[in-house]
């Protein structure tokens, strides 16, 4: 059974482990890059730097457990992921000659049309790379950099420490243009944070080719029970 | 609970792309170990070789303990008095910094 509202059919593009997987990094990576920048710049007094420092390690951890669960039990999702962040064609060429448009929509306010996106963009495909190795980089030198000091050799610290900064950096500011540019796409961020799901039509603009190709209709049986389960609770 | 219409079809994998994914896998941990374990036995070896070679210079050396260096006990005797005065304590002792602070 088809559900409609004023936006008319809608369709999930995050399910629910995505959208916990993804608090898991808000809570983990984002109280970590924060804490990661403070001791890098050793900025203010030592205990505030000494809490930061705890700080960073809470939120390692729950950045571990959050990947280490989603891997186990979203493999499927990881999977769907990585084709299709190291699957480039001429649309991507197209996309990232013109920024996707938003340098125009956002300095002159015009559209321009352009190449038909999968489920992520260009942009969003070269942001899940760095996030995808930088981020397995970031877990690995940081939990050396944690637990095996005293007994790993000083050369094999030292390019975890260096490692571990420069990507911490590099991925630290990508943090900021990624919160940027999702509270400027809002029916992406609706979808995040709410309850998974986007118009039918807002898809469709943003990404054609995900919903030509990779949805289909939710069947009867699941759309009924569905209803069941919502009705009942 | 979440309403909507369309979902995204089931992800399939070839049993090809599964073995090739664990193949992938399974190397990267293998050479990350390998290189890991490879590094600490490396400095394991130079800490055997050093230990060694400390021992051996001590079965050479005609002085074996070193409150009976030479050149130690001139240095008491023509510079710093006597071991713990004054002076030996502010220049050898050592002191403690609390490191318990991570940051």
């Amino acid at each position: 059974m088809g559900h409609h509202d004023a936006q008319g059919p809608r369709v999930l593009k995050h399910p629910h482990r995505s959208r916990l997987f993804h608090w898991g990094l808000i809570l983990g990576f984002m109280p970590a890059a924060i804490t990661g920048f403070i001791l890098w710049l050793k900025t203010g007094s030592e205990d505030f730097v000494n809490i930061s420092m705890k700080i960073h390690i809470v939120g390692a951890v729950i950045l571990t457990i959050s990947a280490l669960l989603y891997t186990f039990f979203s493999l499927d999702r990881i999977i769907a992921f990585i084709r299709l962040i190291f699957n480039w064609d001429d649309r991507d060429v197209g996309w990232m000659l013109v920024g996707g448009g938003y340098p125009q929509k956002m300095l002159l306010g015009k559209e321009i049309t352009v190449p038909p996106m999968d489920k992520m963009n260009s942009g969003q495909k070269i942001f899940g790379i760095c996030l995808l190795l930088g981020g397995i980089l970031l877990i690995v030198t940081g939990w050396l950099l944690y637990a095996f000091i005293p007994v790993a050799p000083k050369v094999f610290i030292y390019w975890a420490d260096k490692i571990h900064l420069v990507f911490g950096i590099f991925l630290g500011l990508f943090m900021f243009v990624h919160i940027f540019l999702g509270i400027y796409n809002w029916g992406e961020f609706k979808a995040m944070f709410g309850d998974g799901t986007q118009p039918l039509s807002e898809a469709q603009h943003h990404n054609p080719v995900w919903v030509e190709k990779k949805i289909e209709p939710v069947k009867n049986e699941t759309a009924d029970k569905t209803n069941v389960v919502s009705h009942g609770s | 609970m979440a309403r909507y219409d369309y979902v995204e079809k089931a992800v399939t994998v070839s049993r090809r792309e599964f073995l090739g994914i664990m193949g992938v896998a399974g190397a990267v941990l293998w050479t990350g170990a390998y290189a890991a374990t490879d590094l600490v036995q490396d400095r394991s070896k130079y800490i055997k070789m050093r230990a060694q070679g400390i021992y051996k210079d001590d079965v050479k050396a005609k002085v074996r303990q070193s409150h009976n260096n030479p050149g130690l006990q001139q240095m008491y005797s023509k510079f710093a008095g006597k071991p713990l005065s004054h002076l030996s304590e502010e220049l050898f002792h050592t002191r403690y910094i609390d490191r318990t602070k991570l940051g």
